[in-house]
């Protein structure tokens, strides 16, 4: 029997946790899916389903929200990390029955929490809207998690540590310190007035941008040169771009209370420092494309790295746009418009998921041994692309008509502002469901490469029962 | 970076000043607001016995708050108006000044939100909603603005086969055969008394009234009979009700002389006169109103029950010579008095009914038959 690879063991000890990180969060997707599509479905006829009160547009929206962030991105970044920090540490994934077992307390907590938001037990705290009693679980779910990646991290071989891995940390790490203070801010120490408004504000919108965001960032860094080969052009800026995303990114998500009830600084200084944002993504555009712009013939072939360079791609635009957006005198027609849902689809399908899916594909066949049909990935490319293309200009052309039409004091609301938009809302409703779609093709490639032969897994089991 | 200590205090610190600014800063900068009075005296001080604003809600309309979390509908609408110079808001008569950080202390959901699909809810309890309208409107928004997007929420309402005085009707858009009765459930009641006491009609001393010139935009409202409560009336409709008396009391050009027959408290004269007060007329259809008060009415009439047969020429001086402006300040003015609390009558709606009675000869007075037959 030939000596295994260094990387083969590594992958052989991840399989466990990174299958089923993977697994759970496959089925989280296509419930965010579902849920999107009847949330879509619902602002295009708002009689659809609307007797049921647990399927009230304003519970299914932030179920969705819930799900996708907490289900789809949180067992995703698990799953992704873990296999990313072991094969960069070249060490074996430890733990496995206790990253399963905090898994299994995640998800369900998960689940209870939006179990509570559709019961009517909703906080109101944005992206904190699961009740309060499944917060404990999923924090120290999440830290038990943590602590094993970090245990990964230490034992090491090489002590020099490179990009991918100071993004990965970074978010792990700065995940519970978001969760705490926005805990105590909120409901230990409840904080009075707007005060509230500036906390959940700041967590949710850093939980896109210090969570979602460095994840898919460290993915990048890693797989690209990995798959090209070579090393990333100018990799001495990254540094650079991780350090101004750390001390800046905090800062710049609280320009959205541009004019409110807050101290005007609040915004102020939300604005300065969206501006300087410019930077770190300037940094990683650069980074990410000049390194896959010298190879574009092969980054086409690949399609991991093809849903790589697309999520990239997206990031610099959709990053610049939330610049732009950033300034006051934009603000003032873009405020409160459904271009917010462009930003939000735009940073979780169109730059995270992408990203994540790409690395899905390419660590998927080296943990489990199994490939993936080309056909079905390049079909799953294809259907995300246009869905997420067509979601995104709704958003954002709806969004403009939005807010130049309410700007205009004359215009009655429901029957001309709300009306026209109206037809984007149809079409969000049609890449929803392109984008389910798309998504359930996701989850049924991962699925078989996981369970090639379900029904031979339960035939074992019975076998084993029997003995 | 290869350190994991020295990497992890970092990537805190980074955050940690942060967190000093929006947490802590932000805290002890203004986490310790009160209510205070609308004028400070010259000291700075709150003068005794001022009245204290904000005030906080009743007991029903905190539950409502809980309501109004659970149900999501901060997704929608926002509850913030914005400062003059970053927004619409104001001009768009969703409040009339902008909003304080002061105006949220004594609420225990601070639901800002930062999405209007719906428009903002910071004053709705300052618009001319009555209880029955806002239970209407959360039945079934679209019984009101047919292309709203707002989710009906039946599972807050008892459908009711044979209603009682209190139950709400929800008007059919097409045929008044259709119209369903419910009864609001606890739930609702609770949403409404929040909905309704969501107002910032106060000033503060960080905060004062802006003044507008535009009278903000009515919604086309399918159903216009809405009866209001109007303790504390909007700017503009206060200013189209003193209007509208000065017309009501007026015996010269520019005025109705109306209150040498219906009298300055719209009492009426008994067995001559119908009243004003309390009328079924008055208060229902705007249509047969505006008729009324372009060409006059002659023959019986049925007010709350007792019959009339009087003649009332069209009013003005000379008569018929009110303006589409004037009669609608006047109509809203004795909607609006003698405890009466109907929703306002516009220009528009004037100027669409005379659009409708082109080519009827001038002094061609109504009867109250042709008013009640329903035309098409």
């Amino acid at each position: 029997m030939a000596v295994d690879s260094p990387d083969k063991v590594i992958d052989r000890s991840a399989k466990l946790a990174f299958s089923f990180f993977l697994s759970s969060a496959g089925l989280w997707l296509l419930m965010a899916a579902l849920l999107a599509y009847l949330a879509a479905a619902k602002l295009t006829d708002p009689f659809f389903l609307s007797s049921f009160e647990f399927l009230t547009y304003g519970k299914v929206k932030v179920a969705q929200a819930n799900a996708f962030v907490y289900g789809w991105g949180g067992n995703a970044i698990f799953a992704v990390s873990l296999w990313i920090l072991a094969r960069l540490s070249q060490a074996e994934v430890r733990g496995s029955v206790f990253l399963i077992f905090a898994g299994v307390i995640w998800n369900l907590a998960i689940t209870f929490g939006l179990l509570g938001i559709m019961d009517g037990h909703m906080s109101g705290h944005e992206m904190l809207e699961m009740p309060t009693e499944v917060w404990p679980a999923m924090l120290i779910s999440y830290l038990i998690i943590t602590f094993l990646a970090l245990v990964i991290h230490r034992s090491r071989q090489v002590r020099e540590t490179i990009a991918p891995q100071w993004f990965i940390l970074a978010a792990l790490l700065w995940f519970p310190a978001l969760f705490l203070i926005a805990w105590n801010g909120l409901e230990i120490n409840p904080a009075r007035g707007t005060l509230q408004t500036v906390l959940s504000m700041w967590y949710g919108q850093s939980l896109v941008w210090l969570w979602l965001t460095p994840v898919a960032l460290g993915a990048a860094y890693y797989l690209i040169p990995a798959i090209l080969g070579r090393t990333i052009d100018k990799y001495y800026l990254a540094i650079f771009g991780f350090w101004c995303i750390a001390a800046l990114a905090p800062w710049s998500v609280v320009h959205h209370l541009e004019g409110g009830p807050v101290p005007m600084w609040i915004p102020a200084v939300g604005t300065v420092m969206s501006i300087a944002m410019v930077f770190p993504i300037a940094v990683a555009s650069t980074n990410f494309h000049s390194t896959a712009f010298m190879d574009i013939g092969k980054v086409w072939d690949s399609l991991p790295l093809r849903f790589v360079i697309f999520g990239t791609l997206s990031y610099t635009v959709s990053s610049y746009i939330g610049v732009v957006f950033s300034l006051p005198a934009v603000a003032k027609i873009t405020q409160f418009t459904i271009i917010n849902e462009f930003h939000f689809n735009q940073r979780v399908y169109g730059f995270f998921s992408m990203i994540i899916f790409g690395a899905v594909y390419f660590a998927l066949p080296r943990i489990t041994g199994r490939e993936i049909p080309k056909a079905a990935k390049s079909f799953h490319f294809w259907t995300s692309t246009l869905g997420v293309l067509m979601l995104l200009l709704a958003y954002l052309i709806g969004g403009l008509t939005h807010g130049v039409l309410a700007g205009q004091p004359t215009l009655p609301w429901a029957s001309s502002v709300i009306q026209s938009i109206q037809p984007y809302f149809l079409i969000t409703k049609f890449a929803f469901i392109i984008l389910a779609f798309s998504q359930f093709v996701f989850v049924v490639n991962v699925w078989r490469v996981i369970f090639p032969n379900p029904f031979a897994f339960f035939a074992e089991d019975k076998k084993e029962a029997s003995v | 970076m290869n350190n994991l200590a020295k990497f992890t205090i970092g990537i805190f610190f980074t955050l940690g000043i942060a967190w000093l600014a929006f947490v802590v800063g932000a805290r002890s900068q203004f986490g310790d607001l009160v209510p205070t009075s609308e004028v400070l005296d010259d000291d700075g001080s709150v003068p005794e016995d001022a009245e204290l604003f904000p005030i906080a809600f009743s007991g029903i309309a905190k539950q409502g708050a809980e309501e109004y979390a659970a149900l999501g509908c901060v997704t929608c609408h926002t509850q913030q108006v914005r400062r003059v110079e970053a927004g619409f808001d104001v001009e768009r008569g969703w409040g009339k000044r902008p909003s304080a950080p002061r105006d949220y202390v004594l609420q225990k959901h601070v639901l800002l939100g930062n999405s209007r699909i719906g428009p903002d809810l910071a004053n709705v309890g300052l618009r001319e909603y009555s209880d029955e309208w806002l239970h209407q409107h959360l039945f079934e928004p679209q019984s009101i603005f047919p292309s709203s997007l707002c989710p009906p929420s039946p599972f807050l309402y008892q459908q009711i086969d044979e209603p009682v005085n209190t139950d709400i009707e929800i008007a059919s858009n097409n045929d008044p055969q259709d119209n369903r009765h419910v009864r609001p459930t606890v739930r609702a009641n609770r949403l409404v008394a929040y909905l309704q006491a969501l107002k910032q009609d106060y000033e503060l001393p960080e905060v004062s009234f802006v003044e507008t010139e535009d009278e903000p935009v009515e919604e086309d409202v399918v159903s216009t009979d809405v009866s209001v409560a109007s303790s504390s009336a909007p700017q503009w409709l206060q200013e189209q009700i003193d209007t509208g008396k000065e017309i009501y009391m007026k015996a010269a050009p520019g005025g109705g002389m109306c209150f040498t027959c219906h009298q300055q408290n719209g009492e009426g004269l008994a067995g001559q006169f119908p009243p004003l007060a309390g009328s079924d007329w008055v208060l229902g259809n705007k249509e047969r109103l505006i008729k009324i008060s372009m060409y006059g009415l002659m023959g019986e009439i049925e007010v709350n029950g007792v019959k009339y047969n009087n003649v009332m020429a069209p009013p003005g001086i000379p008569p018929g010579s009110l303006t589409d402006d004037q009669i609608a300040n006047v109509l809203t003015y004795i909607r609006n008095d003698w405890g009466n609390s109907a929703s306002a009558v516009s220009a528009e709606e004037v100027a669409t009914v005379r659009a409708s009675l082109k080519g009827r000869a001038p002094m061609q007075m109504f009867t109250a038959a042709e008013l009640t037959t329903p035309v098409q």
